[in-house]
């Protein structure tokens, strides 16, 4: 492996590109991956793929990468602490992650915090537009945000090692290594990340007190070829955080926060001429405790435990006509301090098909019914085409029927869950068009989705909050991406833009819901020269409301930071790289009472060998 | 290139998007709140968006009092209770654990008392002090204490009365003060009584579960329990308990019917009021039986709850709301008719009379 080898891609790929779907037999042999569904069955939708320059030029949380570089709205509060984002103006509940296949929403509380993933432990983050609950399940309204790790059978054996060091005392840690035969294929990562995190609020003389936190991962993917026609693969996924959450510009804290996750995948692929066999088991576990204090020993904690197996056979008719069946067994067993223990089972069956027409229409079909002791849900579907209308314009079409399922804590909290709880379901509806010319991609889709049976607490008697089946929402939008790449000489120049607008109301309201901008954009230019490359980029997002009535805002902000990094030739690539973020200090929240911090800085030293 | 154009136009439209956003709306504060109601509105768990709204005798509100006396700042996280005293308003700010004072009448800023005070809930005034009712941290059920102030120079002193868990209300009557335990995250059932002049506990008197109002008038202490909820491990109805002052002995206790959980005791000219969900309930202070049919039921709207409740000469003044949105205040007859419908802060939480 040489030098160029390593530069070129950091040159050629500083912004994030939208990737076609590729061929997938062809694709198999060379790189496996386990969400198999994303590169089959999403033709029909809009897929950000972000892959590892865009991931190491962002720090480490998924909430950044996301909100730089996708139309994902972030309701953070405050650095480092608990994140939920909106896709498409829907709710926290209402986006699914799926790592490696596998949605790891919690089942607490039916979100994930962004801020509870390490970027730097995946090989390559999307974000999927759009209703996906047909394949992946529970939450996939808004859309899905997907964390892969490729493995491949191409005899390497390569390591990484990246530290960071940045304001408040923040220190990164990431040790990657990828080792494979034609046999047998490896990818480890591990990382580590801390910070003091107790920046001055901009504009006050109080600091960010009690935001300290620590955070431990481990990623590991494990490929074995038994034979040329059976892989064995084992994925692990490690999360250990300390968090404590810290203080608001009203009141002091003193609480801390522990999150302790573990996920494991098997998997056992059979490739037989047409027909591919996939067989899953996965086990994950979710733990959080809670101490209001943090100098006391005294906390509450919720935990659950996910077994689900999969069986997942897919049949190529022709090369240009695919089905996949998928049946599926989850169990959750939850058990906590406030909600009552728990088990849940969840059976479902899902039907794709996949069918080039002609060279240039192409449709998509889904069904799938799920069954659960704990709601009923209904049968979902997922109808789509790709129409290659000229050599620069693709149109998409796509509709489809989603739910996201009610959490353990809106079904079993002690005095307040509700047991007869449904699903919110979604009917929803895409235009998306493709431009590409001379190098610029540009992606503009517009929707429609119509929410019912939307999961609201509301006071009841005696005062006693509890879940119900209250609201209908609806949400349509526009959201753009634009992407432009030109070389010229050893010069590289990238551009990327995405702009979303968004209404989101409840029937019967004028009111735009709360934390959902009506606009929300982002730019990012980089510059490449030989061995050099500077970037910059921007943030806009627009007012939000954290009232139901649009009584109280949170004024709009502009933020931007800039770059620098060069690469010298040492052992198989050595960059340095320094980093200014929010460089104008400029004074924004993206929660109420909750400061971001004014300018700061990061360094990072990368090597490779 | 047009591509240029394009990124530089989102990009100045967004600074347009920024330019042209509403600033607040610029009404000057009156600075003049007596001979009206001062309303207390708890807003959002950890938006710091509490608040005091006014309203006048004449039904005329003005919001955001506090902010708007006091150079913008926010009055802080969980509005919980107000204490009147002298010329003082002592505003008790739960999640901030603070204590703001003011001027009741003009809410000119005098202190902000923010040491020594953990989880404060309500105030009681007597002989140049105040006793604030502190649940120390929610989680710890040993911690819990009454803070003394010296209202003379607005300190929390370094003596503490250690109390059993989750005191709430709180009501000095000759010396002595009564405190309420309603249980913090547990399940409280007794009444404490303290001697101010030694801030000793004179003695400890079991009433019903979740003691959540208490009164006095005429020497008897009335005490109106919710009873414990449905997810206590047995769910009990409320009840009102008449104490004798004067020996701290229990005169009677009434039971409520099934598992009926009354809230908001006040008594005004004689009656007794109280609140069942959104039904509100008259009573006589001597007869033992309590009403079966409420006086009238308020008209909350779906998705929020009563919040306040109160009576006053001859108005009975009902708060309702969510956490996420302007809260509402129904002026009643005493025998409710509905007179007025205001809009006040997030979540109103108490009535304060401010004449």
């Amino acid at each position: 492996m040489t030098l160029k080898h390593f530069i070129l891609p950091l040159l050629l790929l500083l912004c994030h590109t939208l990737v076609a779907q590729q061929d997938t037999i062809v694709q198999l042999k060379e790189v496996i991956i386990s969400d198999t569904q994303l590169r089959d069955f999403s033709g029909t939708q809009s897929v950000q793929k972000l892959n590892d320059s865009v991931i190491n030029r962002n720090t480490t949380s998924l909430t950044s990468l996301l909100q730089y570089n996708t139309v994902i709205y972030f309701k953070e509060n405050g650095l480092g602490m608990v994140s939920s984002p909106s896709f498409r103006g829907t709710t926290a509940q209402q986006t699914a992650v799926i790592w490696n296949g596998i949605n790891i929403n919690s089942q607490l509380n039916g979100q994930t915090d962004f801020n509870t993933l390490n970027t730097r432990d995946f090989s390559e983050i999307s974000a999927r537009a759009g209703g996906g609950s047909v394949i992946y399940g529970s939450s996939a309204i808004g859309g899905s945000i997907h964390l892969n790790n490729e493995l491949a059978f191409d005899n390497k054996f390569t390591n990484e090692l990246r530290g960071d060091y940045g304001s408040y005392n923040t220190l990164g840690l990431n040790y990657k290594v990828n080792a494979s035969s034609e046999k047998f294929s490896s990818s480890v990562s591990v990382s580590r990340n801390s910070s003091d995190n107790d920046y001055k609020f901009p504009g006050y003389t109080i600091r960010n007190e009690n935001g300290q936190y620590y955070n431990t991962s481990l990623n590991a993917a494990f490929a074995y070829k038994v034979n040329h026609r059976n892989i064995l693969r084992l994925y692990s996924y490690l999360f250990d955080g300390e968090r404590h959450f810290s203080r608001t510009l009203a009141a002091p804290s003193r609480s801390l926060y522990d999150d302790n996750n573990t996920r494991n995948l098997l998997e056992w692929t059979g490739l037989y001429s047409r027909f591919t066999s996939r067989l899953k088991m996965a086990y994950l576990q979710e733990n959080y405790k809670y101490f209001e204090n943090f100098a006391n020993d005294v906390f509450t904690f919720g935990q659950v435990k996910t077994f689900i197996g999969r069986y997942d056979a897919t049949y190529d008719f022709t090369s240009k006509l695919k089905l996949n069946a998928i049946i599926d067994y989850t169990q959750n067993k939850g058990e906590g301090s406030d909600i009552s223990n728990k088990k849940r089972n969840i059976g479902s069956g899902s039907l794709l098909l996949k069918h080039a027409l002609t060279g240039r229409f192409k449709y998509e079909l889904g069904v799938r019914q799920e069954i659960s002791d704990a709601y009923s849900s209904p049968v979902l579907f997922s109808a789509g085409a790709n129409v290659g209308v000229a050599k620069f314009y693709t149109l998409k079409f796509n509709a489809s029927r989603n739910f996201r399922m009610p959490t353990f804590n809106d079904l079993y909290w002690q005095g307040s869950g509700n047991p007869d709880l449904k699903p919110e379901s979604s009917c929803q509806a895409e235009v998306g068009n493709v431009f590409t010319h001379n190098g610029i991609t540009l992606t503009v889709t517009g929707y429609y989705i119509k929410l019912r049976d939307m999961l609201r607490w509301i006071p009841g008697n005696n005062g006693i909050w509890s879940p119900e089946n209250v609201g209908k929402v609806t949400t349509y939008g526009i959201e753009s991406v634009l992407n432009y790449e030109k070389k010229f000489g050893y010069s590289h120049i990238t551009i990327g833009g995405t702009y979303a607008y968004t209404v989101s109301q409840e029937d019967g309201s004028s009111n735009q819901l709360m934390y959902v901008p009506l606009h929300k954009a982002t730019a990012a230019i980089a510059y490449g020269y030989k061995n050099a490359s500077v970037y910059y980029r921007h943030l806009f997002t627009g007012e939000v409301f954290y009232t139901t009535d649009s009584s109280a805002g949170i004024d709009p902000f502009n933020v931007s930071s800039a770059g620098a990094e060069y690469t010298f030739k040492l052992l198989d690539g050595c960059s340095i790289g320094a980093q200014v973020n929010n460089l104008y200090n400029t004074e924004y929240l993206n929660v109420a009472s909750r400061p971001m911090p004014g300018r700061n800085y990061n360094m990072y030293l990368n090597l490779k060998f | 290139m047009k591509f240029n154009k394009l990124v530089l136009t989102l990009l100045a439209g967004s600074l347009f998007f920024v330019s042209c956003s509403d600033d607040d709306d610029n009404n000057a504060p009156s600075g003049a709140y007596d001979n009206g109601v001062l309303v207390l509105n708890q807003g959002n768990f950890n938006s710091g968006n509490a608040s005091v709204s006014y309203i006048s005798n004449a039904f005329a509100v003005e919001n955001n009092i506090f902010s708007t006396n006091n150079q913008n700042l926010p009055l802080g996280d969980v509005g919980q209770s107000v204490g009147l005293e002298g010329n003082n308003a002592y505003i008790v700010v739960n999640n901030s654990n603070k204590i703001e004072v003011v001027n009741r009448y003009t809410f000119a800023p005098v202190a902000t008392l923010s040491t020594g005070l953990t989880n404060p809930r309500y105030i009681a005034f007597e002989n140049g002090k105040a006793y604030v009712t502190c649940w120390g941290d929610g989680t710890i059920t040993t911690d819990d204490y009454i803070a003394i102030i010296d209202l003379a120079t607005n300190t929390v002193s370094t003596t503490r009365i250690p109390v059993a868990e989750g005191p709430e209300k709180i009501i000095e009557e000759d010396g002595k003060l009564y405190v309420a335990h309603r249980g913090g995250y547990g399940f409280g059932n007794s009444v404490t009584v303290i001697n101010t002049v030694n801030n000793v506990i004179v003695t400890t008197i079991t009433v019903g579960g979740i003691p959540g109002s208490l009164e006095e008038e005429n020497g008897t202490l009335y005490v109106l329990s919710e009873g414990y909820p449905s997810y206590a491990p047995a769910e009990t109805a409320g009840s009102l308990t008449r104490i004798n002052m004067a020996n701290n002995t229990v005169i009677s206790t009434t039971d409520f019917a099934g598992t009926t959980h009354p809230a908001n005791l006040v008594i005004e000219d004689g009656a007794l009021y109280y609140t069942v969900n959104n039904a509100i309930f008259k009573g006589g202070l001597i007869n033992a039986v309590l009403p079966t049919t409420p006086l009238f039921t308020a008209d909350i709207p779906s998705g929020t709850g009563l919040t306040a409740f109160d009576v006053e000469d001859n108005h009975i003044y009902i708060g309702s709301g969510s956490f996420s949105a302007n809260g509402s205040v129904g002026v009643y007859s005493l025998t409710g008719a509905l007179q007025q419908t205001l809009t006040v802060g997030i979540a109103p939480v108490g009535f304060y009379f401010n004449d």
